[in-house]
């Protein structure tokens, strides 16, 4: 059974489509990422699920109840808050209690005094007391569950938002960008501990983030989302190795895909005046297309071919293990100059490369991680194996 | 160019100024309380208060209804605190976060209010009050009070919600909370220096009022404190510095309580008017 | 208005509960403040008796023509006009005066700030009582200090003198007022950017361009709404004036609401006095409109929104 089932559903602001017919189903246990840049519905999707929007079409169905008319409450879902959203006026303790005494709370609790003895009475029973304690122990909360949360550190703060998300045990956790917040080092620490909570706890996990790393290391799934609309939906080795257009090839991978231009004349695809080896199908009719190669799937050399692409170096950067090289093709261009990058095809090289401005290469794309897009449509052009 | 040190001294001069011309009047009250009858229509002015005179803040009690007036007052303000806050809390949270037709309209009510003048509703008031048998009453004074208040500590109460993250609600919601339980178990706390600071303002507004005190109250033992001293005003045969000793004994308790609360009051006005 | 859209977006509950939110202040602000005025302006077309307040026979506009005919109220307008403006100036003037003050830090100052607060908490009946007294012609502590001074004033019966006794009420005021703009204007100095004013600073700037172009554009937008504030309570300011002066002498300090006043109460004309209640409140609901169309004018200058 799917843990969670989006079906159809969009979501308009006035006259604006901020979210364009999303289907999406996922398996318990998974680990959903949503992917994209900012602006691109992944909060809005995240917080539909939650119940925080309201959707304007289609349904929504967690653990085979169908919830998109349910208040957030009764989703059995827990959602932790890019600012964590801790309550400043309980101690991390009763923050984390507080989903438990929701879920016994009756109206007179609000009254004076008796109210609150009886919110003790949830807090001190044995249930709680023993949850809170075992949560605490997983995220080592323990010391602190006496203090306030203004007196916590950006990553303790951020373990008592999931601490109180993880005592509900529901069946979905829901999180927007929780690492955001966090200084780099952090993040990389805290992005393994909440794929160790993953794996120890349990559940199905919805993240958004607009960070690629993030979206690879931790997702089982990943949905990279572009204005409303999903551009790819899988796996993370997917959508690295296999990318259903050229947005989602130049979104992930650092740096991103070169996308070179080319023609294909019905038998043949040419850059420039070079022919490549391409496989496509015959036919397909004559258009412009795109060869998308990345980095590190090109080899460098200093002496220059006929058979080969030839172009001069125009940029070098080291950065630690693989130095970057921009290589700017005397007989062909590429399609990202647009959007304010080189003219130039990005090489990683392993090491310290020594090669500097100006000198003339030749460079090789290996054909086996070359990937066709229709430069018309950006859509991949599927080769023949 | 003036050194920065003689510049320095200006400014404790100036502050020193300032603080003489805010707190003198205050000041002449208790010095003039404690001047012997004698002294006070002398040539020269007495600057400095006659500690053997301290009596006279004994036998006012027994000479003026003081006490009854204090009493009075303070129910008039207690009330009016109650009430304003019960009555202000959950439209000041509608009104910082709902979107709904009648939102411009109750605006607009509660600022207009700003522009009424007590003595332009005095008459109505009467009438309306004789209906509800509420004339000469403790409890219609409060009621007659609350009208001014509720308006001006809504926007305060607003102000001081607008400032709590729509996240916290969000994660409230999603722990299982409904619309009042957010509003009770949540936002009251959250805002509770600003409603404190609502409070004094509330209990201020009971404890200073005149009008209606003056108006919609007739018998005796029913008087306010602001009504009883206000009939000294102009009137003769009571000793000045008896009525002076009656004033101290009217605005001291405000004031000292005032000093308290001068902190979460300043904060929790200034959070609903500077961003309004 | 993105704060409004993301609130509908965001905490959309059932749409009947605003409604229920509102709807106690909503009713009770019907009862006491409404339909009172709403009583008032039938009442001003009326001729009603304060001693037969249920007897209002209709006469139109007779009381709007007798008190534009009788000449009495352009002395009451004009009046109310010199009060209100010169209570606006004032009390804003020393009030953004003392809040510079207290804005530099020095030794006491958060005790200096508590202080200044002092005046503000007085009730307006003490404050009547003790400046009636400090004014009070003999024996008052002003005249005497003004008479130490060689002052000429010295000796004068300020309330009863019709050239001294709005100056007299005026001084009154403005010590009673000037302490919330003060920190109201305080408040707003600390959301002065401290790198703007550095930056003037490293430009070469003196105090008074710094004040210029780092502080005065932080600060305008609140002095702008306490202008409004100041405006519109001292068009319906009674006490004080009531008590001190009772609008006397011969009219000097006759303002709007102690007209209205006396003509309910001393000449028990309720009718006139309703149609006062009502010229008033036009003018304060035009001060109002003046106000937001200055702020959006202001706004739309500053290229905001």
């Amino acid at each position: 059974m799917s843990a969670i089932e989006i079906n159809n559903v969009s979501k308009k602001f006035g006259a604006k489509e901020v979210i364009r017919d999303i289907n999406v189903s996922i398996d318990e246990g998974d680990f959903l990422v949503l992917l994209g840049p900012s602006g691109c519905g992944k909060s809005t999707l995240l917080r539909m699920l939650a119940g925080l929007e309201s959707i304007s079409s289609g349904e929504i169905v967690i653990g085979g109840k169908r919830v998109d008319q349910l208040p957030p409450g009764d989703r059995d879902i827990a959602f932790v808050f890019q600012s964590y959203a801790l309550y400043p006026h309980l101690s991390v303790r009763r923050n984390m209690a507080f989903p438990l005494l929701m879920q016994e709370f009756r109206l007179w609790y609000h009254l004076p005094i008796i109210g609150a003895m009886a919110k003790r009475r949830i807090e001190n029973s044995p249930r709680v007391v023993e949850k809170i304690a075992k949560m605490s122990k997983i995220l080592g909360l323990t010391d602190m569950l006496d203090r306030f949360p203004r007196t916590l550190s950006g990553g303790q703060r951020q373990r008592v938002a999931l601490g109180r998300a993880m005592v509900r045990e529901p069946e979905v956790f829901l999180m927007d960008e929780p690492l955001s917040n966090l200084d780099a080092k952090l993040r990389t620490s805290m992005r393994s501990e909440i794929s160790r909570l993953h794996k120890e706890i349990g559940g199905t996990f919805v993240y958004v983030t607009h960070d690629q790393v993030e979206a690879m290391t931790m997702g089982t799934k990943i949905a990279l989302m572009r204005d409303g609309i999903i551009q790819q939906f899988g796996t993370a080795r997917d959508i690295y190795t296999d990318p259903a257009n050229t947005y989602v090839a130049r979104f992930i991978g650092t740096p991103p895909m070169n996308l070179i231009m080319a023609k294909w004349d019905g038998a043949r695809m040419m850059v420039g005046s070079l022919a490549i080896a391409a496989n496509l199908s015959p036919t397909l009719a004559a258009s412009d297309v795109l060869l998308g190669v990345r980095p590190n799937a090109i080899t460098l050399a200093t002496d220059l071919s006929n058979d080969s692409l030839n172009g001069e170096v125009v940029m070098v950067e080291h950065v630690g293990a693989d130095s970057i090289i921009a290589v700017r093709l005397k007989d062909g261009r590429t399609a990202h100059n647009d959007d304010g990058d080189l003219d130039a095809v990005m090489v990683t090289v392993p090491g310290y490369c020594m090669l500097s401005m100006g000198q003339a290469v030749s460079i090789t794309i290996d054909p086996h991680q070359m990937i066709l897009f229709s430069a018309a449509t950006g859509e991949r052009i599927r080769r023949l194996t | 160019m003036r050194t920065s040190r003689q510049l320095e001294h200006m400014r404790v001069l100036a502050v020193l100024l300032m603080l003489g011309f805010a707190a003198f009047p205050i000041y002449w009250m208790f010095v003039t309380s404690m001047t012997p009858s004698s002294e006070l229509f002398a040539s020269s002015p007495r600057l400095l208060p006659a500690w053997s005179q301290l009596s006279i803040y004994a036998e006012i009690f027994n000479t003026i209804p003081v006490a009854t007036w204090l009493k009075n007052s303070f129910l008039v303000a207690a009330g009016t605190t109650v009430l304003s806050i019960l009555l202000a809390v959950f439209p000041a949270y509608a009104l910082s976060r709902f979107r709904f037709a009648g939102l411009a309209v109750l605006g607009f009510a509660l600022f207009a209010t700003q522009m009424l003048p007590e003595a332009m509703l005095v008459v109505p008031l009467y009438s309306i009050f004789g209906d509800l048998n509420l004339l000469n009453t403790i409890p219609g004074l409060v009621l007659a009070n609350t009208a001014f208040v509720v308006p001006v500590i809504t926007w305060i109460i607003k102000g001081a919600i607008d400032s709590i993250p729509f996240e916290i609600e969000e994660a409230a919601r999603v722990d299982g909370c409904s619309r009042l339980d957010i509003v009770l178990g949540i936002v009251i706390p959250l805002v509770a220096p600003t409603l404190a600071a609502a409070a004094v303002i509330s209990f201020f507004h009971g404890w200073n009022e005149y009008v209606f005190a003056q108006t919609l109250v007739s018998s005796e033992n029913l008087r306010t404190a602001s009504v009883g001293l206000a009939s000294f005003v102009g009137e003769l045969s009571t000793p000045i510095h008896s009525v002076m000793a009656v004033g101290v004994i009217y605005t001291l308790p405000a004031i000292i309580f005032y000093l308290f609360a001068q902190r979460y009051v300043v904060a929790g006005m200034t959070a609903g008017s500077v961003k309004g | 208005m993105k704060r409004a859209q993301l609130a509908r977006e965001r905490l959309d509950g059932h749409p009947w509960t605003p409604y229920l939110f509102a709807a106690p202040v909503g009713i009770y602000l019907l009862l006491f403040q409404f339909y009172p005025l709403i009583q008032q302006f039938y009442m001003s077309f009326t001729a009603t008796d304060l001693l037969t307040p249920t007897v209002n026979p209709f006469v139109g506009m007779e009381n709007y023509s007798f008190l534009i005919e009788d000449g009495e109220l352009w002395k009451v307008l004009s009046v109310t006009a010199i009060y209100t403006v010169a209570c606006v100036v004032f009390a804003i003037g020393v009030g953004l005066g003392s809040a510079l003050l207290l804005d530099s830090p020095f030794i006491g100052r958060s005790l200096a700030r508590a202080l200044i607060t002092i005046p503000w908490a007085a009730p307006s009946v003490a404050v009547a009582l003790i400046f009636t007294w400090i004014f009070n012609s003999q024996y008052g502590i002003f005249n005497r200090a003004l008479t130490e001074l060689g002052l000429q004033l010295g000796g004068e019966n300020w309330l009863d003198n019709a050239s001294l006794a709005l100056p007299a009420i005026l001084l009154t005021t403005v010590w009673q007022i000037f302490p919330f703009s003060s920190v109201v204007i305080l408040a707003a100095l600390q959301g002065v950017p401290q790198e703007l004013k550095e930056a003037a600073v490293i430009d070469g700037a003196d105090r008074l361009n710094i004040f210029k172009t780092a502080t005065w554009p932080t600060i305008q937008p609140t002095v702008l709404m306490l202008t409004l504030f100041v405006t519109i309570w001292s068009l319906r300011r009674f006490d004080l004036i009531w008590l001190m002066t009772q609008g006397g002498p011969i009219g000097a300090t006759n303002t709007m609401v102690i007209e209205l006043y006396r003509q309910g109460f001393v000449y028990r004309d309720l009718g006139t006095a309703a149609s006062i209640g009502m010229i008033g409140l036009s003018i304060a609901l035009l001060v109002t409109v003046i106000y937001f169309k200055v702020t959006q004018m202001t706004e739309q200058a500053q290229g905001k929104r």
